[in-house]
């Protein structure tokens, strides 16, 4: 966790400094007088200030901690980690939808394809028997029709939304 | 007090009606599913259903919420028994012995016991939010804005603090992400657009409920789908009806764990899962079993879901009194009043003090939902613990996604919801917890507003914000917490108390 916190503190203590500057840059509208202490940076500059100083914290508990000894064999097993891939696997599939698909293609076939490729590509690794891969395939279509037909009627029909 | 009877009187008829105790059986039976569900929250749970709820009649909406609410923290209770996975985080404590009891075969009396508690702790936080509430409303209105900035702080601070045990900072750090990210849009003094970098739809600010539909949506789906399966525990179910003899054997433990589950859901952004762990501390500490604690003790199940049901009532208290939320899922509450037109705050009890007593009614209602089911129920529900996390994953990513557009149907929400999402996975594997960056995303605009005319008043004096009695009891307690998690400090206040410190656990997020 030293290593995580090292490079997390990294992160906090830039976005606290950027958060502070671009507080600094907002205008005061000295032109029209307004009060000083009411100006849009301050509460946005002192907010960006205390993150600053609360990763500066953080760094320093995990360089005493051998958190920055970040070693680039280490991404190895990092990457070929089944986890990792499991959720490289889960991350395309959601962004390559909710980012991708819905607006693009209809709502029904863009929720549709989703469904059907998240339930096969987890179902299908997770076996190797060609029978329950099988039954997995249509699983997945029937459940992908399904959820698609009733997710669109209902916030169609029901709820009124104008679908992407 | 007779006008409060009178009107939560009024406010139990006003229910009796089929549609609503339709909507009372249908809400609460969700809630508990989703509260079962590794995956799904109370937080998200509630959110999605703000986003069908919406065109309601605000009464109805209203209802149908807590209805989940309380249903979910309940649910909760049913995969820790027999998974030992929490189903929200608010059942952690309740795996400590709720599993090591279904694994001795007893795992229909556990949830006999979590049953009982729940309702206990429902019904104890229900009659404590009667009570205090009012009287917490009427003492709000003593406060001004530099009141309503040490709250804001100490908000952040206590719930940074109680939900990060281990390491109070990451909890702060959570925190005042979610103040800084509340900054972003347009600013309520002179209109302008802070941190908008030229997006049109940034000058709206980030919407609230995408950012926690994404937060405890997307995120959690990432988690469990990065995670082994699980598997149901191989036990006998038997008889789900509680014991009448051992829920008065353990009322002592039940008032106790009440209050104490009251009390932490009354601390801003703290919540049901600090209600149980809190709970279960002391009744692990007053009991006379102590070593059965963790090894399947009747006593330390009963505190843990005595305590975060009754954190339900106990995290309404802050959100109708002060609109600061007591927990996660109270925050989607409070925005979800905020859309019904409810104005929840210190004016309350002035305003609209039928609507308080309307809420203990509603609790009321949630809480009878929810022993029907635990009674007739436990054996059917038990079957939704078998839905393939493959198959469920992909139709709540389905609903994270719509529910996130139709709010105001942009699809910018979708980002905010993905952005959030993202975020909140990786803060979760680094050990951040989530609570204070909702409780931030909330407060933001109070702290932003309060300081400003804070600073106006005394013409830039911050004695003021020091010297005024409730903020010189804010801002000391504040700064009591920040120094009490610096170890050396921590110790010489353990020394001073006369005994040992101890390191609790830490805790996730509604």
């Amino acid at each position: 966790m030293a290593k995580a916190d090292f490079v997390t503190s990294i992160v906090v203590i830039l976005l606290g400094l950027g958060a502070l500057v671009q507080s600094l840059r907002m205008p005061r509208f000295e032109h029209l007088q307004v009060d000083p202490y009411t100006v849009p940076g301050i509460v946005p500059a002192i907010l960006g200030a205390v993150l600053s100083v609360m990763g500066a914290i953080l760094l320093v508990r995990s360089i005493l901690r051998g958190g920055w000894q970040i070693k680039a064999t280490g991404f190895g097993g990092l990457i070929f980690n089944p986890a990792t891939g499991r959720l490289a696997v889960g991350l395309a599939l959601t962004l390559g939808y909710a980012a991708g698909l819905v607006g693009r293609l209809p709502y029904w076939l863009a929720t549709a394809v989703f469904v059907f490729l998240f339930v096969t590509v987890y179902e299908w690794s997770a076996t190797d028997n060609s029978r329950r891969r099988v039954m997995s395939l249509a699983t997945a279509l029937v459940l992908a029709a399904v959820v698609a037909v009733v997710v669109t009627m209902v916030f169609q029909l029901v709820f009124l939304v104008r679908l992407p | 007090m007779l006008e409060g009877l009178q009107l939560f009187a009024d406010g139990l008829l006003g229910f009796a009606t089929p549609q609503s105790i339709f909507n009372v059986l249908w809400a609460t039976l969700l809630g508990i599913l989703v509260g079962m569900m590794p995956g799904l929250t109370a937080t998200l749970g509630i959110a999605l259903m703000t986003t069908l709820t919406f065109k309601m009649a605000p009464g109805d909406a209203i209802l149908i919420l807590i209805c989940m609410y309380v249903g979910a923290i309940y649910g909760g209770s049913r995969s820790a028994i027999l998974l030992n996975i929490p189903g929200t985080p608010a059942s952690a404590a309740t795996t400590l012995d709720g599993y090591p009891l279904a694994r001795s075969g007893e795992a229909g009396k556990a949830m006999a016991i979590a049953t009982s508690g729940s309702v206990m702790g429902s019904i104890i936080g229900m009659l404590l939010l009667a009570t205090i509430a009012p009287v917490l409303a009427n003492f709000a209105l003593e406060f001004g804005a530099f009141e309503f900035f040490w709250l804001a702080v100490f908000g952040i601070i206590i719930s940074g603090h109680l939900t990060s045990l281990k390491d109070p900072l990451k909890g702060w750090i959570a925190g005042f992400l979610g103040l800084l990210a509340a900054m972003v849009g347009q600013e309520g003094i002179h209109a302008y657009q802070r941190f908008t970098f030229g997006y049109i739809e940034l000058g709206g600010g980030l919407g609230l409920l995408p950012a926690l539909i994404g937060a405890f949506g997307f995120a959690e789906i990432l988690v469990v789908m990065t995670q082994p399966s699980y598997q149901l525990v191989k036990s006998k179910v038997g008889s789900v009806i509680p014991s009448p003899a051992e829920v008065f054997r353990y009322s002592r433990t039940i008032v106790r764990s009440g209050i104490i589950g009251t009390i932490m859901g009354i601390i801003p952004g703290v919540g049901e899962d600090m209600g149980a762990w809190a709970s279960y501390a002391a009744a692990r500490r007053a009991s006379k079993e102590k070593a059965r604690f963790g090894s399947g003790s009747i006593e330390g199940l009963m505190a843990a879901e005595t305590g975060n049901n009754a954190a339900v009532p106990g995290a309404i208290i802050p959100v109708l009194t002060l609109a600061v939320p007591g927990s996660a899922p109270a925050a989607v509450l409070l925005a979800a009043m905020f859309i019904h037109g409810v104005r929840p705050g210190p004016l309350i009890m002035i305003e609209s003090p039928a609507f308080v007593y309307e809420v203990v009614a509603m609790i009321l209602l949630a809480t009878i939902a929810i022993l029907i089911f635990g009674l007739m129920l436990t054996r059917p529900l038990l079957l939704v613990l078998r839905v393939p996390r493959e198959r469920l994953m992909p139709i709540i990513f389905v609903l994270c996604t719509i529910g996130a557009f139709s709010i105001a149907s942009r699809v910018f929400d979708i980002w905010v919801m993905l952005f959030f999402g993202v975020i909140g996975y990786a803060m979760r594997r680094m050990d951040y917890p989530m609570a204070p960056l909702v409780l931030g995303l909330v407060l933001g605009g109070i702290l932003d507003k309060s300081l400003r005319r804070g600073l106006v008043l005394t013409d830039g004096n911050l004695t003021e914000f020091f010297v005024r009695p409730i903020s010189a009891v804010i801002w000391i307690a504040s700064l009591i917490v920040i120094l009490y998690s610096v170890g050396p400090v921590r110790r010489l206040f353990g020394r001073l108390a006369g005994g040992p410190t101890v390191d609790d656990k830490g805790a996730g997020s509604g």
